[in-house]
């Protein structure tokens, strides 16, 4: 018991404490700067009513379900390729070198994003020398095209590194018995290594989709009104408008979707590797 | 030994200068043999002695440097281990942890261009062969050692190949297990007929199995026989060793006389050696006398004298139920000899530092070059 306490503490303090906080919170209500403490159902009334806050709700899934897309299905040729095609003694080194990003800040990357997509960014100086394009193309900038560019890119190595571990734990000697029983490369990837590398794509999934639904910085940062997401709109509730309680039930809400569609991701994974260990 | 005795059949395989190098490491040097058809054939020799990539060389996993192989006269270059009437039974079993024992037995089906109903039976046939009726839905993580195994013949045999490739398919497998799968393996290859190349360390799992064993060392072919001549004259010293229990003791060639190589043992005194049993360029001078365990044994009292007896002491008994190994110390001799006896109920079990007699039967001496 003295041994587990500390730890105990620790997720209480940290984990339990401030989601009951903000559970009680989203029940109460606020009028400038006075709290009323009468439970009310009010905040979740007016927040699945209002069509701004479902519209941003939306959204925030839609833009994390883009980033989620892009994220995995750019990592997992990365992920083959290091784990199949890497010598055995180079693959640390390309794991490590995977991490770089990581090094800098995240908000410095996303200033990084801001310079390279910008009106007279990288992209569009570089296209406009080409001689690709006259004017300056205002797509990629201050919109949702930018968000999910910036998250995909911040996200990356969490993509890869699941879906390399899953690919690492394939006994290669199975891909030898695919081919041994008659099939090409090309069924053998379909019908052994993806189905197998299944569990590391839904932890992709999951690491991405979950902390980039919430993701605020980069929306606020590149994504102008149009990429504008959920977590904005539950900071502006906190921080600007002074309703801490409606920025409770915004952050339940967006908490119990984001439940849902995690759930509901395990449980496929379960069904369809139903026979796996 | 699986005792089918077919006449000599026409070869499935012919393997012709096969080399195989790694980088600097020379795997495979200059092995020629057939492989007969219907034949259960082993490659045997210790870890590292290019067993498994002449395997996986048939199967089409590796390339050959250099060197020939055909397969039913057909030449195998070039073609990719997916096109090849080869099936493998791999020493991990490599069942997929993803799909049923069905969906494994039933995974080569696929390109068979038969009806699900088709297919569905011939699974069934084939998990019956090996005994696993009834297994179809099961998991294949659910499945213990031996079951694992069965599944991965049924899935290489469903294929119907020309040859079935085992890689030390019974290597992981408790004591007894294997002893049962080996008879096991032993009646499938008689019931379906299809050529066997079994590939293992285990000497007494090769001699039990195989209609032929070729024993490589170090890349090559160093004997090619069937498992009784294998064990009676092994043409080398190392052979000798690998397979079974053989002593060796120091001798000097006097030379040939009526076919027999006559030599002095240390310990045993004079002795003609069979032909066969030696090396023909073997004639005069130091040579290394091999003879079994169980061709020597000890005499009791009141056991009539032979015609070669020899004294020496017993050093270690080694009791095993049925036999007891002794390690005698021949007189004038500093190394022992080590003799198998069968426990007869009115036979005593020697102690350490006993003296005893031991005779010899003259006819199972093998000489190698010194």
């Amino acid at each position: 018991m003295l041994l587990v306490s500390p730890t105990l503490i620790y997720a209480v303090a940290l984990l339990a404490v401030p989601l009951a906080a903000i559970l009680v919170f989203s029940f109460w209500s606020q009028d400038f700067l006075t709290v009323d403490t009468t439970p009310t159902l009010k905040n979740y009334r007016e927040a699945l009513t209002e069509p701004l806050y479902r519209l941003l709700l939306i959204r925030s899934i839609l833009i994390s379900g883009a980033v989620t897309l892009v994220t995995v299905l750019l990592a997992f040729p990365i992920a083959y390729y290091v784990s199949f095609h890497v010598p055995a003694r180079r693959k640390s080194l390309w794991i490590f070198l995977i991490t770089i990003p990581f090094w800098t800040s995240y908000l410095v990357r996303v200033f990084l994003w801001k310079v390279i997509l910008g009106f007279n960014g990288v992209v569009n100086s570089g296209l406009m020398a080409l001689g690709i394009i006259d004017d300056p193309v205002t797509f990629i900038l201050y919109n949702a095209n930018a968000v999910v560019i910036t998250l995909a890119h911040a996200f990356a190595p969490f993509a890869i590194l699941p879906i390399f571990v899953a690919l690492e734990k394939i006994d290669r000697s199975l891909l030898e018995a695919s081919r041994d029983l008659g099939e090409g490369h090309v069924v053998t990837f379909l019908r052994v290594t993806l189905p197998l590398a299944m569990p590391g794509v839904v932890a992709a999934v999951l690491i991405v989709f979950i902390p980039t639904v919430g993701d605020y910085v980069t929306p606020e940062l590149v994504g102008g009104p149009g990429g504008t997401m959920i977590a904005n709109m539950i900071q502006t509730q906190f921080l600007k408008i002074n309703n801490a309680p409606m920025g409770a039930a915004l952050a339940v809400i967006a908490m119990a979707v984001v439940t849902v569609i995690a759930l509901a991701f395990v449980w496929l994974n379960r069904r369809w590797l139903g026979v796996r260990q | 030994m699986n005792i089918s005795h077919q006449p000599a059949r026409r070869a499935i395989i012919e393997l012709r200068d096969i080399e195989k190098h790694y980088g600097a490491y020379h795997a495979l040097r200059g092995v020629s043999f057939d492989i007969r058809e219907g034949e259960f054939f082993s490659l045997l020799g210790p870890s590292g002695c290019g067993k498994t990539t002449l395997l996986r060389t048939i199967a089409g996993f590796e390339d050959l440097s250099s060197g020939t192989l055909t397969l039913d006269g057909r030449d195998m270059e070039g073609v990719p281990a997916n096109k090849r009437p080869t099936n493998m039974v791999f020493q991990s079993y490599a069942i997929f942890p993803h799909l049923s024992v069905a969906e494994n037995v039933g995974f080569g089906l696929r390109r068979s261009g038969k009806l699900r109903e088709e297919k569905a039976k011939l699974v069934g046939e084939a998990l019956e062969m090996v005994g696993l009726s009834g297994y179809d839905a099961r998991a294949a993580h659910a499945l213990s050692g031996g079951q694992r195994q069965r599944v991965a013949l049924a899935r290489a045999l469903i294929l119907k190949p020309r040859v079935l490739l085992l890689d030390e398919p019974l290597s992981a497998l408790d004591k007894k297990m294997r002893e049962q799968m080996q008879v096991e393996l032993m009646r499938l290859q008689r019931h379906v007929g299809i050529t066997f190349i079994l590939v293992t360390h285990d000497q007494e799992e090769a001699l039990i199995m195989s209609d032929r064993i070729a024993v490589m060392f170090d890349g090559s072919i160093e004997q090619l026989d069937e498992p009784e001549v294998l064990y009676r004259r092994p043409n080398s010293k190392r052979v000798a060793q690998f397979i079974g229990v053989m002593n060796f003791l120091p001798g000097e060639a006097q030379g040939l006389s009526g076919g027999r190589l006559a030599v002095d043992v240390a310990g045993l005194g004079r002795a003609e050696i069979e032909p066969g049993q030696f090396s023909p360029d073997l004639d005069h001078g130091a040579v290394s006398v091999g003879i079994r365990p169980e061709t020597m044994s000890l005499l009791f009292e009141g056991e009539a004298d032979r015609a070669r007896v020899a004294s020496g002491t017993v050093r270690e008994v080694v009791y095993y139920g049925d036999m007891t190994y002794y390690e005698i110390v021949l007189d004038g001799l500093d190394s022992h000899v080590t003799i198998s006896m069968k426990n007869l109920v009115d036979r005593p079990v020697l102690d350490v530092g006993a003296r005893t007699r031991v005779t010899w039967d003259a006819r199972a001496l093998v000489a190698f070059a010194a």
